[in-house]
Formats: structure tokens, C-alpha cells, sequence
């Protein structure tokens, strides 16, 4: 959305900007998701304004969210490489105790990768109360693993090939022209990054998934600047797992 | 977008028929009719035209269609995945490889599925690029792995997985052995084993040789014959890096590095995805490719690395 020249914090940089094997930043776990997005707000150009308010409007006009799985379905089950291109099952990754799985959308985004570092912050705490964490990216080839790196991740990120999880999920939309426009003007090529001619997005979305594979907690909000915090996220972790003991 | 609307719309694109498609999807035609409208409104367009003797897909439904059906195999595989594990079935995997492209590539890969699809057996095939397109096209095989390729046809998905460069190999009693890399001139002045259908051919002659054509030796479509010759002191090949040699065959840089090549994986438009199938993509088009190609940089030791790695 930015377009991350002068970002308020260095660390919140797009991957694009930043020279490959720059250390990682510090993250500052001080401050909440909503605090930082008030931050990355200040950044936006004219341009930017319009294309988000444009994007936002749209996802709920179309009403897109409404497809999203809610608490109480089932989880689909799905198979992915994560970044380094070894695969993952859901069975495996809940099978010892919940699961929050995160869709964002991309490294690109800094909103995105603002909430990466707070869910890395966070995930010694998701970890303490018998949780396991992946995020999930529509990206592929070597975006996840550049991601990682440039931000000193130490997530499980995984790739959502050609959207076959997030569409389960119901939080997948076809990024509108006008927003297409506006991201290849910022030297976003979302083509090359998903390896896909049509330009698909996620809608940033928190599942918190039952040991036995149910929807326990789900935060889907089409405004992308939104993201869940991590202790509401904890709250829900603690939540599932007072209720299964 | 949700996976119901996207079947529904599907099965309209390929019986171009709203009756047969519901009957397909056993659904009543109001409702697959409805569901095909809200898909369309949140593509942002008509995806179907529809008039009374004919339905066609708009621009937008044939742009959008090679997507949503990749991810909707994508999807099904998962379950498909599910039952197979119950049912114990075998999950063949047929893999084109051109014959530049080396299998110790896909090992690693192959290893990985294995895990999650345990009735996993592949079969490996080896053919020139527009072999492997028939091939897939056919469904004889399920993917491909090539490298360059001319006149790719639409209903072929392609992606890019690495680039790599390409060197010469030769005896290390040939007379360019011992030097640290070599230059357009030796090149002109040196046999040159032929390898048939060469996919950089091309590139090589418009590199080196845009005006006289090079002293081509003997020929082969095989790497190792072309290997076995060059050990011999035939003359020189040019390999791709990640090529695995023999351990009597010395590798040496092109100076500049002037030719190179990115290697591609194909797969068909709008099949059904295997389980196999599907894991096998996803890893390629995650996997670190480059390191396989920089751990090739060392003949001898690459012989001896590959022979190791657990199939």
C-alpha cells in the first residue's frame, strides 16, 4: 500500500527495499498491531488513500468476507511447502494441540510484515499454551524465503500454491483493476510472485483451528490494515485449551 | 469466492450448457445459475454470455478459468489425498525430464511426497521439450521439467523454477584443462560434441559463433553418451551446471558466463491434479534450486554427492 520510501520505522520496509542480507531489526513488541497501523497510515500518499479506500469499499460491497469459514465449521485440510519447499499437513500441525493459521498477504505489504513480527514476538507465548503457528502467503518461488530473511523470521511460512487453502477457507478475492493498477505502479508484480497470470489476494484473516479440527477463533476483516492482535489471539488459545482439558 | 461457485462455473465453461452443467453438479439450474451470478460479481464481471442459442465465456471468464481451475484441483487434491491414505492406493507420478535435465534434480523433491503420499511411485521419462509437450498433452505423463522452450502451447502451464549457467566439460587431458575458464576463441578453435535437440543451441550459436558455424564432433540426445565421448578426448561439451559428471571429466567456467537457461516445470491446464501431482508442483515451485546448482560447482564431488542422496 505504501510505498515504503519513508516509512516511519526502518524495519517495516518492504522486502523489495531492502538490500538482501541487511540484519535483521529489532522488533519493538511494546507497541500493538493497531498502534503501528496508526503509524503506516501517516505514510500514505494521496494515491495510496484512494486505492485503499477503493479496495476496502469494494470487498464490502461485494460483500467477499461473507464467505469466509466462521467458528464452528470444519477446517479444511491441506498440504503445503513452506518456505525452504518441505511440506506440511494440518493433521501434523494440529495434531498436538491448536493451531493458528494466519493469511497475509504478502511480503510486500508493510502491514503484513508489521504483523509477522508481532506474531514472532508473540509465538514463544502461542507455543507455552500448546499451540502451533503457521502464517500463510499466496507467494512462491523464492518471496517466502526472501521474506524470511530480510525480516529475521523464524515463522513456519507457508505457501499457499495457486490459493487452494484460502479459497477453502473463503477469504480469496480477484484483486479488482483498479487496485491492480495502482500496485504495478508501486512495482508490485503480483504475477511472478504467486506464478499465476490472474491477480489473486487473500483477505488478511487469524483462524485459531481445534486440535480436532474445528474453527475455534476466526478474525476476517476486509479492511487489510487490520490485523488481530496477538494477545486476543492468546486469549482465544487459552480459551480452546481450558475448554479440551 | 468459495469452491462451490467455482465448480459450478466450471462445469458451465466446459459443457458451455447451464442445463447439463446443474445436472453435473446435481444441483437445480436456479441455484448453479445463482451461485455463477455472485462468482461474477466478485470477479468484477461477466464471466458467460448468455443468449438463447449460445453460451460463451467472455474475456474475463477465459482469462480467469487456468486459475480457478488450478486452485480448485489444488483444493480437491487435498481431499482426494485423504481417501487415497485410507484405500492404501498406489499414487503413480510420471515425470518428463528433457535429457539436459538431470534426475538427481528431483530427487530431493521425490523424497519429500514420499512422505505424505505413501503409496508414491514414480515414473521417470526422458525426451526432448516438444516430446515431453506431446507427452503431457496425451496424458501420458503428468509434469515436465525442460529447459527453454519454443512455441509453449496454451493449454501447457509453465513456470520458471531456477536459472542456471552453462560450462564446458571435457578430459582433463584435454589441451584447455588446466585453464581457469574458457573464452569465445578456444571455443572456435575446438571440437565440440553435439547435443541433439539442445534446447540453448541457439543461444550458444548466437554467442559464440554468429558467423562461422562451430567444429561439431559426434552427437548425441543422451548426456552420458555425450560424457562417456568427451571422457574419451572427442572434444569439449557444454553441460548445464547442475549437471551431475563423471568423476574422469573436468569442469571448467565460460568465460562472461554468456549462455544460460531457466529451467521450467509444465503441467496441463484444467486436468485433475493427483495428490502426487500436486505435492510434487508445490514443492518445485518452493524449493531452493540454486543451491542444488552452486553445490555442483566441484566435478568430484558432485559425482560422489549425488550417488549418496536417498532416492
Amino acid at each position: 500500500m505504501t510505498t515504503t520510501r519513508t516509512p516511519p520505522a526502518d524495519r517495516l520496509q518492504s522486502i523489495d527495499s531492502q538490500p538482501d542480507n541487511s540484519p535483521p531489526m529489532p522488533s519493538q513488541t511494546d507497541k500493538t498491531l493497531a498502534r503501528m497501523r496508526t503509524e503506516l497510515m501517516t505514510t500514505f500518499s494521496a494515491a495510496d488513500w484512494e486505492s485503499y479506500n477503493h479496495l476496502v469499499g469494494w470487498l464490502r460491497d461485494t460483500g467477499v468476507a461473507s464467505h469466509a469459514l466462521k467458528v464452528g465449521d470444519d477446517a479444511p485440510d491441506f498440504l503445503l511447502p513452506d518456505a525452504d519447499g518441505r511440506l506440511h499437513s494440518s493433521e501434523q500441525l494440529r495434531r498436538n494441540g491448536p493451531l493458528v493459521l494466519s493469511f497475509f498477504r504478502g511480503g510486500w505489504c508493510p502491514f503484513c510484515t508489521a504483523e509477522l513480527y508481532a506474531l514472532q514476538a508473540a509465538k514463544d507465548q502461542f507455543e507455552s499454551v500448546g499451540a502451533t503457528l503457521a502464517v500463510v502467503t499466496p507467494e512462491t518461488r523464492d518471496f517466502p524465503r526472501q521474506l524470511k530473511r530480510s525480516l529475521g523470521l523464524e515463522l513456519r511460512v507457508l505457501s499457499d500454491v495457486d490459493y487452494g487453502v484460502a479459497m477453502s477457507y473463503g477469504v480469496l478475492f480477484r484483486v479488482p483493476d483498479e487496485t491492480k493498477a495502482h500496485y504495478s505502479g508501486l512495482g508490485f508484480d503480483f504475477g511472478a510472485r504467486h506464478g499465476s497470470s490472474t491477480w489473486m489476494l487473500p483477505i488478511p484473516a487469524t483462524y485459531v483451528i481445534g486440535g480436532e479440527g474445528r474453527i475455534r477463533s476466526a478474525f476476517v476483516e476486509p479492511d487489510f490494515t487490520i490485523r488481530e492482535e496477538p494477545s486476543q489471539i492468546l486469549a482465544s488459545l487459552r480459551r480452546v485449551t481450558s475448554t479440551s482439558r | 469466492m468459495e469452491l462451490h461457485q467455482v465448480r459450478y462455473f466450471l462445469a458451465v465453461a466446459s459443457t458451455l450448457n447451464f442445463t447439463r452443467a446443474a445436472e453435473q453438479c446435481n444441483v437445480t439450474q436456479p441455484a448453479l445459475t445463482k451461485a455463477v451470478q455472485k462468482l461474477e460479481q466478485e470477479l468484477g464481471g461477466q464471466l458467460i454470455y448468455r443468449e438463447r442459442q449460445l453460451t460463451q465465456l467472455t474475456d474475463l471468464g477465459k482469462e480467469v478459468l487456468p486459475m480457478l481451475e488450478r486452485t480448485l484441483a489444488s483444493a480437491e487434491a487435498v481431499r482426494r489425498r485423504a481417501l487415497e491414505f485410507q484405500r492404501k492406493d498406489v499414487a503413480p507420478l510420471k515425470i518428463g525430464l528433457a535429457p539436459s535435465i538431470s534426475a538427481s534434480l528431483i530427487l530431493d523433491p521425490i523424497a519429500e511426497i514420499a512422505k505424505f503420499v505413501p503409496g508414491l511411485h514414480v515414473e521417470l521419462r526422458e525426451g526432448a521439450a516438444k516430446k515431453l509437450v506431446d507427452l503431457l498433452l496425451e496424458g501420458e505423463i503428468n509434469a515436465a521439467m525442460v529447459g527453454d522452450v519454443q512455441d509453449m502451447p496454451d493449454r501447457i502451464d509453465d513456470w520458471s523454477l531456477f536459472e542456471e549457467r552453462y560450462v564446458a566439460v571435457l578430459a582433463p587431458t584435454h589441451r584447455l584443462a588446466n585453464r581457469p575458464s574458457i573464452g569465445i576463441d578456444d571455443l572456435r578453435e575446438t571440437v565440440l560434441l553435439e547435443r541433439t535437440d539442445c534446447d540453448v543451441a541457439v543461444k550458444i550459436q548466437q554467442s559464440y559463433f554468429p558467423e562461422e558455424p562451430p567444429h561439431l564432433g559426434h552427437c548425441s540426445g543422451h548426456d552420458l553418451h555425450l560424457q562417456h565421448m568427451a571422457a574419451a578426448g572427442f572434444g569439449v561439451i557444454l553441460a548445464p551446471e547442475h549437471m551431475p559428471r563423471l568423476p574422469t571429466l573436468k569442469t571448467i567456467p565460460l568465460e562472461g558466463c554468456p549462455v544460460s537457461r531457466e529451467v521450467r516445470l509444465l503441467a496441463v491446464q484444467g486436468r485433475r491434479y493427483s495428490p502426487a501431482l500436486d505435492a510434487f508442483v508445490k514443492v518445485a515451485r518452493l524449493r531452493d534450486w540454486s543451491f542444488e546448482a552452486a553445490d555442483r560447482s566441484v566435478p568430484h564431488a558432485t559425482a560422489a554427492t549425488v550417488a549418496r542422496v536417498p532416492a
